[in-house]
């Protein structure tokens, strides 16, 4: 019998942990160890953060689900790692601590045969100055409560906007190397389409702020897609759909500082500016979660599994920007010194960003971190599932599902208002993710036909029934696992 | 110069209808890169 431990439930965890109790004998043990007790399905906190959405639409306590399936859950977070066990414990275990109830604070030895850490990023707040979400009168929608409390910020300014006071609002990124400009970018078009449905559109000046170089970079470098009969770049795109929503843009901006109402940054020409607004949602820099590890004699041996995020089977070469390939981008998520350990979805340490680095007139370095959005961490969180089933069934390490970044599509519907009729969305695939210049290299690295944007009513439907659909999934209903990540 | 949306292209944008068959297009295309699948670079490229 094999034990395995998935550390973190969100969508790369829950993902792996669902196929593996899925498709193992109940001899095998499974083990979710993660501090949140509810699953959150993050891309609908968009429309929490607007007032359309009830957080509890979103999440369900998974004590149940786990307890009915089969899974052995711990409400603990891990805190260090011990690959090789310790001079007590023969068998490799990761040290993790109770957060609620009697056990609360106690620490417990999770043994295991294979490990994986799905523990996403930290929000790293702390990295900008006076971010903190819910104060200076900035906001984040990262959680389901940061969405809720950006929600309630939202509506006050909206209040205020319609007993004649004009607003100033700022959405964007929060830090010169944030990721996740996508859900910045959806929740920007909502507020946009809020503040129309409350007819205050008008006493509104609204801004994107951003690390990108060009609108609709996303942390990707930019796409060169196909839109109806035309080919577009994804920043013509953005540029179309800002100009027709009368949102303004700042680029190249590195946040660094908070005050109430003033966000403070370096732009790429080296300029220091500020920023005032009402509102601002600003995207926090995503981190490790600063985990140690320690050898079976208790020599620290966190190099070997941690570069910020967890070190995989990525070329980690320092080499200049040129001379990135898609060849440097991980394949099986595994640990190279400790081949039971995995790590998918944002828990791995990527190569080196996908977008190009740059750096401001001082030197300081402006540029999107690589985003690692639901569909690929789901899908790596399932090839590294059947990689680990395929070795218990075979007695010996099989690693024959492989999925790398330049070698996948993703689709991201951005939500860019809610409404059965009035909504919109704005559907993006692209393929793959991370360009691959070789292959393609008149189409900027990517796959024309496969990448390709549309805007309307279709895609608000579109992304609404992915809600629908990943929250059946996740629930393990009927036939869940047809459901594709 | 910036590419506007025209009012005929916001049309059909948002009607129903035509969005009802977009979504339908939309719901299949996403389906097939999906369903295209994924692997590893290192063996095939070079
Ligand atoms: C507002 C927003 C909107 C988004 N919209 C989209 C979208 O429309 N489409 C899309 O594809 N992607 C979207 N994304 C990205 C998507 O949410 C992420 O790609 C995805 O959540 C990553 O999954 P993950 O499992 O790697 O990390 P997470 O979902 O962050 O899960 C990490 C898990 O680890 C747990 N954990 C943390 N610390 C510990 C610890 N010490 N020990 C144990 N467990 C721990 C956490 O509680 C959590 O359960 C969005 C992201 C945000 C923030």
């Amino acid at each position: 019998m094999s034990k395995i431990v998935v550390l973190g439930a969100g969508i790369s965890g829950h993902v792996a942990a669902s196929h593996l109790r899925r498709k193992l004998s109940k001899k095998h043990e499974i083990v979710v160890v993660s501090p949140n007790s509810n699953y959150q399905w993050i891309p609908s906190n968009i429309w929490v953060g607007i007032g359309r959405m009830k957080p509890e639409k979103i999440l369900f306590p998974l004590a149940p689900l786990y307890k009915k399936k089969g899974i052995n859950y711990k409400q603990a977070k891990a805190v260090s790692f011990f690959p090789e066990g310790d001079k007590d414990e023969t068998k490799p275990y990761v040290l993790s601590e109770y957060v609620v109830g009697e056990k609360k604070g106690q620490q417990e030895k999770v043994t295991y045969d294979y490990l994986i850490n799905a523990t996403g990023p930290k929000l790293n707040f702390e990295a900008t100055e006076g971010l903190i979400p819910g104060q200076n009168k900035t906001y984040s929608v990262c959680t389901y409560t940061h969405a809720d409390h950006a929600w309630q910020g939202l509506n006050k300014v909206i209040q205020q906007m319609k007993e004649g006071k004009k607003a100033k609002i700022l959405i964007g990124t929060g830090h010169a190397k944030a990721t996740c400009q996508g859900a910045a970018f959806e929740y920007i078009l909502n507020v946009e389409q809020e503040l129309r449905r409350h007819k205050v559109r008008d006493m509104a000046e609204i801004t994107w702020i951003s690390n990108e170089y060009q609108l609709g970079d996303f942390g990707m470098d930019g796409m060169l897609m196909s839109y109806g009969s035309m080919t577009m770049k994804s920043s013509e795109m953005v540029e179309m759909i800002f100009e027709d929503r009368d949102i303004k843009w700042i680029l190249g901006a590195g946040v660094n500082k908070i005050e109430d109402g003033l966000a403070h940054y370096e732009n790429l020409e080296g300029e220091i500016k500020t920023e005032s607004f009402d509102f601002a949602m600003l995207i926090p820099s995503f981190s490790g979660h600063g985990f140690k590890a320690y050898d079976k004699n208790n020599n620290d041996i966190t190099e070997k599994l941690f570069k910020g995020f967890m070190i995989v089977d990525a070329d980690y070469t320092v080499k200049p920007y040129e001379e990135w390939s898609v060849q440097d981008w991980p394949e099986t998520y595994q640990n190279p010194t400790y081949k039971n350990i995995f790590a998918p979805g944002i828990a791995f340490a990527p190569p080196h960003t996908i977008s190009k680095p740059r750096q401001s007139k001082n030197g300081t370095d402006i540029f999107p971190a690589p985003p690692r959005t639901g569909m690929p961490s789901g899908i790596t969180a399932k090839l590294v599932a059947d990689n680990i089933i395929d070795s218990i069934k075979k007695g010996e390490e099989s690693l024959h599902h492989k999925g790398s970044m330049g070698n996948m599509g993703a689709a991201c519907i951005a939500s860019a208002g809610y409404g059965m009729t009035q909504g919109s969305g704005i559907s993006i695939t692209t393929y793959p993710i991370v360009p691959d210049y070789y292959k393609y290299p008149k189409t900027q690295g990517r796959k024309l036909g496969k990448t390709f944007g549309e805007i309307g009513l279709a895609g608000h439907w579109l992304k609404l029934a992915l809600h629908h659909a990943f929250m059946y999934k996740a629930k393990m209903k009927p036939f869940w696992w047809l459901i594709p990540e | 110069m910036t590419q506007r949306i025209s009012k005929y292209q916001r049309f059909k944008m948002m009607n129903p209808i035509l969005q009802f068959f977009k979504f339908i297009y939309l719901s299949i295309k996403i389906m097939i890169i999906v369903a295209g699948g994924h692997g590893g670079t290192r063996k095939t490229n070079h």
